[in-house]
């Protein structure tokens, strides 16, 4: 770099803004070029001068300023998007989603007309001690006899199997007396 | 400089602090940088207040990390952009191209005049009166530059540009204010 710098480079090294092998040569260059170092001086104070009388005139913000910021925030009525946004929010909108899932719940069973079909337990009683009247035998596993078979077939039962349908009638009187 | 106010909606707790925090750090910083692009006080308030009236509305789009300076700049730097093609249509005035020097303020119209005569009306000023004589561009990339002390990267971002155009820019801001310097000590002796 025998000739002189342009003012240009000089301005983009007083930024440090050249690349690392350019900002060497235009050092090495300065070192050795008056000129160019008197240049290069001159861009220096420019920035010095600007940074001193920026400094000169600096001021704080006028408390006015801040004043009408938060005077127009605060006068601010939300807009119709804004209040569905409100909406959004998780702390408006997990207790609302969780109101609408209750609410959902209870409302879908009334909506079919009355409260939901209740069964009372003891109508299974009545219906298992029905059950041991008309086969005795079924629940302890006995294997039916083909006599036994044939008896529980005919419509009127056998002497043998009346006396043993007096115990499921004392069944049913007992559940009654419990209930 | 009435800028279009944005839409604003109440605030919540958490984007009041935010907007408190904001103004409380950065209302020093973002006021005088308004000042020097501005160059005139009630101008300069206008801009810094709907600055944080945007940076209040957009708030959940600043990124933690990142510099809330260079945002909030970026977005003075808009507003007065905005505000100079508004004045543009309403006076009916071309914006000044880089290499002519404008004159800004108050409500008046942005006039071209000849550099001379604005040197003429300069002499013996501060510089900075030397850099309102920029043209808008101009000025802000010598206020970020050589004031905020921001790289040629960081104002490319601040200003929406390339990298070369901060670069010409600031290589033609500085040889104007070299020659208004220079001229004005020519006078002075």
């Amino acid at each position: 770099m025998s000739n002189h710098i342009t003012t240009d480079l000089l301005v983009d090294y007083v930024h440090h803004e050249l690349a690392p092998e350019e900002d060497a040569l235009v050092h090495a260059h300065l070192g050795e070029c008056a000129g160019c170092r008197r240049e290069v001086e001159n861009e220096s104070a420019l920035t010095d001068a600007l940074r001193s009388a920026a400094a000169a005139e600096e001021t704080d913000m006028p408390s006015l300023v801040a004043a009408r910021v938060w005077e127009t925030i605060r006068s601010a009525r939300p807009s119709p998007l804004g209040r569905l946004a409100v909406l959004l929010r998780p702390a408006v909108a997990v207790p609302l989603a969780a109101a609408l899932v209750i609410g959902a719940y209870v409302a879908v069973p009334l909506s079919h007309g009355g409260p939901a079909p209740t069964i009372d337990a003891g109508y299974y009683f009545e219906q298992h001690a029905a059950a041991q009247v008309q086969y005795p035998l079924a629940e302890r596993g006995a294997t039916l006899q083909p006599a036994d078979r044939a008896a529980l077939e005919d419509d009127s039962p056998p002497a043998q199997l009346a006396e043993q349908s007096n115990v499921g009638v004392a069944t049913v009187d007992f559940i009654s007396a419990v209930r | 400089m009435a800028a279009p106010r944005a839409r604003v909606e109440p605030p919540s707790a958490e984007q009041a602090a935010f907007l408190e925090r904001a103004i409380q750090q950065y209302g020093k910083a973002t006021y005088n940088f308004a000042y020097r692009l501005a160059g005139n006080e009630a101008d300069a308030r206008d801009l810094a207040q709907e600055a944080f009236i945007r940076v209040y509305r957009a708030w959940r789009s600043f990124q933690p990390g990142t510099s809330f300076l260079s945002w909030v700049y970026r977005i003075v730097t808009n507003l007065y952009r905005d505000e100079l093609r508004r004045r543009k249509g309403r006076f009916q005035e071309e914006i000044p191209e880089d290499n002519v020097p404008q004159q800004f303020g108050g409500e008046r119209p942005l006039a071209v005049t000849p550099i001379d005569d604005y040197v003429e009306r300069q002499l013996g000023e501060p510089l900075s009166k030397a850099l309102a004589q920029l043209s808008a561009e101009q000025r802000q990339v010598v206020v970020l530059a050589d004031i905020e002390e921001y790289s040629y990267q960081e104002i490319a971002e601040v200003m929406g540009c390339s990298i070369g155009t901060v670069r010409s820019r600031l290589h033609r801001a500085r040889a104007l204010l070299r020659r208004l310097v220079e001229r004005a000590r020519q006078q002075q002796r």
